[in-house]
């Protein structure tokens, strides 16, 4: 009867501007939309992949980079399996406000929670301003998973979302053989749901 | 069903299954098959332990029917839930609610605006329902989650947004509604769920357009702006006590987020549609609460721009209008202690630029109102406990290093609030509008060196004294024919308590005025409010009891005039003044005798020397320095008929049936009368800090006699002053160690010994008395022989019982 196996919880933030709607606009709609305006508060999207022949559902809450509304993006935050970190790497100064975004995480996240730095836009090869191992390096320090991609030219956005839900389908099977079933990622309203998803393109 | 059933269940679908397949249409725009429907609701109602399952059923169809985008179908799925959800409410629903909220998920989780349209609007049905049963899994986090995004949504097509926001508010009001009446539910008032929640209400309730719209038209309630106005109402009114914080932090969060202080109508208006629904279901109990997370907040915003302070305090002053009697809650001296604090931060922290200036005097001037509409709310006696508090901040009084240094600005200040807060209150009995321990701070701080702040100060002295609103009718210096009437005076009949008040009181204000008087930084202003302050004691305390003492005052000031080294204009003023003031104080009196004997005065001053009367002395123009020097006199004779002459005053009593023995003995410039009230406001200097503390008592009484003795050489107003200055900590440490000595003495010794002691203490105190009032000018000449008489009052006024020992 279930229609998926499990549900995870990916978060976007970051600043202003940097891509977090166009991600996920290419992810679950395959298209990327162009002059999209800054999202008001948050947005909610749901696509369902398989990994391993398991059906996982993303539950992909996107979040607005302006400041006035920081205080709603943050409490949702609290609940995600996944935190995605994007910045630009055109400008500077999303890249320079990143230790400021891993100190919200660190304050409003659950501590164990899987993050992924994200530097976007990669498309516009003559304005680059951050190279690619800067972010890696960054990254590692901080010890979260990094990737550069492109909402514009489709490139390593599906490859970061597939790679987050084969990390936390990992982590839920452990949890599953630790705690002899997987009641955790599986507590909340997600079983028993009959028939394939809507989103399915995969 | 009779026997031969068992068979056909082999072969088909259970009975349920085939119910539930009936009530779909072969062409979904037809809608429920309305029959079949009946015959559903029917059988779940009667076989309830089926309704699972017709759930589970409904559900795994209309899954299908999502999936294959068959909206249609979806449609009816969603209402034939709907149906069997009213129907079978009550008992048994726990397990279908689950499938039925599975369905409603499922259909928020879809893209099309409509589908999540339909399942909010399913959801708040659900929610409006009653259930008995406890439901110990269920979660709401994402109906939280989901709902606040739609709340949020940006589709270009307006429509298509005003929908799916007003959706989405109606639904989270649902979520709030299900979850707060139960305690198995999640607590809804959980940081993370309010934070999602409040700031989605607010950002909608934000419309600029809309807040100018007229909300009477029936259109408008579709507004998601009017939607998240009566959520936002319907959530705060269901906030309990301990809850109201939870709501209230995310929406000063999100109004200094979007920077919505500056300009504030927009948290004006929140803040009223908090205190309104705070107050509805609680008996406003729980206002003082909103009042106090609006403090905090201010003090977070301690070094933030002054025009969001200001607006804060707007805000709170709002609130505080609303919330009335609730405002203040427990901790009443917190409240104010917090906004002299701020005035304080202000005053310190003075800008340099004038525009930035101008915003943070606008921060000040809503602080003082602010404290004056809390002071509003609060009972009479509080109002003057507030006060002294205020006073307590002055650096006169103030022990506390945190207070410091204060300049004159915050002086001006603090004097402001306290009028503003004695503005507030209504004097009925002078004896509970001043207490000594008010009565004294206030009539110190009278002698302040500037001349603005003493006139705050009478006005303080003028709004606690009125009670027959006739302070603004006594602002000139006049002289009229007839007081009463052409002035509009309202004249009562003296309480005897308040004639008592006087009579213990009164030497208090005397000196004081005198004191003030001979300030040679006086202003016309000051003369003005000071006339107003004498006639105001005359009026509301005047009675025949001390009608005598308020006619020698006048003969005070016309001596301590003519003997003082003023300059001219404030000898005429105070000529101008005393003519005045007994003008008043015997129309008022209705003494005709003494109303002629003035009024031949006054017509020979006006021929002789018309500078003494309050037409030219109070003339403003005079102050022009050309002027003054042709019209006033060249000399500074006064002659003596042009005076108030004290035997004929005398006579004029006695006529009318007085006492006037005592009218020959002036009032305060004796100097014993004088030391005593030093002494006691020297007392008063240290009770100030903690009043009606025993050992305080004793300290005065113990302190009081040696410092008697040591200034009694030296009594001018210089001197005092000085002794305002004093250094306070070391003679507070000296008091502190005499005080431990005398309460040692006390406890351990044997009675006989104290009584002794004291007696002996008090034998040479009596002795070294006398010496000094042997010691003392002559200064006229009926002065002396009156002395000793008149001391006994005074020693039994300043010294209590206890000294008998």
């Amino acid at each position: 009867m279930d229609d998926y196996k499990y549900l995870f919880k990916v978060v976007l933030i970051g600043e202003a501007g940097v891509g977090k709607t166009c991600l996920v606009r290419r992810f679950t709609q395959g298209l990327f939309p162009p002059g999209q305006g800054a999202t008001i508060g948050v947005d909610f999207m749901i696509k369902s992949v398989e990994v391993n022949g398991e059906k996982i559902k993303l539950q992909i809450w996107d979040t607005a980079g302006q400041e006035r509304f920081r205080s709603i993006t943050q409490s949702y935050y609290h609940s995600a399996n996944a935190l995605i970190l994007v910045y630009d790497v055109c400008s500077q100064l999303s890249f320079d406000n990143i230790p400021h975004w891993i100190q919200e995480i660190e304050k409003y996240a659950n501590t164990k929670v899987f993050s992924y730095l994200v530097g976007n836009k990669i498309d516009q090869i003559n304005r680059r301003e951050i190279p690619s191992h800067i972010g890696e390096q960054f990254a590692k320090r901080y010890e979260m998973k990094f990737i550069e991609t492109s909402a514009k030219e489709a490139e390593n956005v599906d490859a970061l979302f597939y790679d987050i839900a084969t990390e936390l389908t990992k982590q839920a099977h452990q949890q599953a053989l630790e705690t002899d079933k997987g009641v955790n990622f599986k507590a909340h309203n997600t079983s028993t749901i009959s028939s394939c998803s809507t989103c399915l393109r995969f | 069903m009779p026997g031969c059933c068992g068979c056909w269940e082999v072969l088909r679908p259970p009975r349920y299954k085939r119910l539930v397949d009936s009530i779909f249409p072969a062409n979904p725009q037809d809608g429920l098959v309305k029959n079949n429907m009946d015959k559903l609701t029917f059988y779940a109602m009667t076989t309830s332990e089926k309704l699972d399952r017709i759930g589970m059923y409904l559900e795994q169809r209309l899954s299908r029917d999502i999936s294959r985008h068959r909206i249609g179908f979806v449609f009816v799925a969603m209402d034939a839930l709907d149906q069997l959800l009213v129907a079978c409410h009550a008992h048994s629903l726990n397990l279908f609610v689950e499938s039925f909220l599975k369905m409603v998920q499922k259909l928020l989780e879809c893209e099309e605006a409509e589908l999540q349209i339909l399942a909010t609007q399913s959801f708040i049905k659900f929610a409006n329902i009653e259930e008995d049963t406890p439901s110990y899994h269920r979660r709401y986090d994402f109906f939280v989650s989901k709902f606040s995004v739609m709340s949020h949504n940006a589709d270009r097509n307006e429509n298509v947004r005003t929908k799916i926001r007003g959706a989405g508010l109606l639904g989270l009001q649902g979520v709030v509604r299900k979850t707060v009446s139960d305690d198995l539910q999640v607590n809804i008032w959980d940081p993370v769920h309010m934070d999602k929640i409040v700031p989605s209400l607010l950002f909608n309730m934000h419309t600029p357009e809309f807040m100018s719209v007229n909300t009477e038209s029936p259109r408008d309630e579709e507004h998601p702006a009017y939607i998240a106005e009566m959520v936002f109402r319907d959530l705060v009114c269901r906030a309990s006590y301990g809850n109201v914080k939870s709501v209230l932090q995310p929406v000063l969060c999100h109004i200094d987020n979007h920077r919505l202080w500056v300009p504030n109508e927009f948290a004006v208006k929140c803040f009223k549609i908090i205190m309104y629904s705070v107050q509805i279901q609680r008996k406003q109990q729980y206002g003082y609460l909103v009042i106090q997370m609006l403090m905090s907040h201010l003090d977070t915003h301690t070094n933030s721009d002054p025009s969001i302070k200001a607006s804060i305090i707007e805000v709170l002053y709002e609130s505080v209008l609303i919330s009335a009697g609730g405002s203040i809650g427990p901790s009443v001296l917190d409240v104010f202690n917090t906004l002299l604090r701020h005035l304080k931060t202000s005053v310190d922290n003075k800008s340099p630029e004038g525009e930035k200036r101008n915003m943070e005097k606008k921060f000040e001037e809503a602080i003082i109102n602010t404290i004056g509409e809390f002071a509003n709310n609060l009972p009479d006696y509080q109002k003057i406990e507030i006060m002294m508090f205020i006073m307590g901040k002055f650096p006169q009084f103030s022990h506390s290093e945190e207070m410091g240094f204060m300049d004159n600005y915050l002086q001006t200040m603090l004097l402001k609030t306290l009028l503003k807060v004695a503005t507030k209150y209504k004097t009925v009995i002078m004896n509970n509008a001043f207490p000594p321990e008010f009565l004294h701070p206030l009539l110190r701080i009278s002698l302040l060196d500037d001349p603005g702040l003493r006139v705050v100060v009478q006005e303080i002295l003028h709004t606690l004294l009125d009670r027959h609103d006739n302070a603004s009718k006594l602002k000139t210096v006049s002289i009229p024919k007839d007081v009463v009437s052409e002035l509009d005076l309202t004249v009562d009949k003296v309480p005897r308590q308040d004639s008592l008040f006087m009579k213990k009181n009164g030497i208090q204000f005397y000196w004081h005025i005198l004191e003030n008087l001979q300030m040679e930084s006086n202003k016309a202003d000051n003369f003005e409010a000071i006339f107003c302050t004498m006639c105001l004691i005359t009026i509301e305390m005047g009675g025949d009891d001390i009608l005598v003492e308020l006619i020698r005052l006048a003969l005070d000031i016309q001596s301590m005039t003519i003997e003082s080294t003023l300059p001219k204009t404030h000898k005429c003023c105070n000529h101008a003044i005393v003519a005045a003031y007994l003008n008043v104080l015997a129309q008022i009196t209705n003494m005709s005798p003494l109303v002629q004997y003035l009024s031949d005065l006054f017509e020979l001053r006006r021929k002789e020397a018309c500078h003494l009367l309050p037409e030219f002395a109070f003339n403003r123009s005079n102050r022009d320095s050309s002027v003054k020097d042709e019209d006033y006199p060249k000399e500074d004779k006064v002659e003596e008929k042009w005076l108030f002459d004290q035997t004929a005053l005398q006579d004029i009593l006695t006529e009318c049936g007085h006492d006037a023995s005592r009218l020959s003995a002036p009032l305060a410039q004796r100097p014993h009368s004088s030391m005593g009230i030093m002494i006691h406001d020297s007392g008063m200097v240290n009770s100030m800090s903690d009043i009606g503390s025993i050992n305080i008592e004793l300290d005065s009484i113990e302190s009081s006699p040696l410092l008697a003795r040591k200034k009694v050489e030296e009594i001018t107003v210089e001197s005092l002053k000085k002794m305002l200055a004093e250094d306070q900590s070391v003679k507070r440490e000296e008091d502190a160690k005499k005080r431990q000595e005398i309460f040692e003495t006390f406890q351990n010794a044997p009675f006989e010994e104290i009584v002794a002691r004291a007696e002996a203490k008090s034998n040479c105190f009596h002795d070294k008395l006398y010496e000094i009032l042997e010691m003392s000018p002559p200064s006229s000449p009926d002065h002396t022989t009156k002395e000793s008489q008149n001391a006994v009052p005074v020693f039994e006024m300043q010294f209590p019982s206890l000294y008998v020992y």
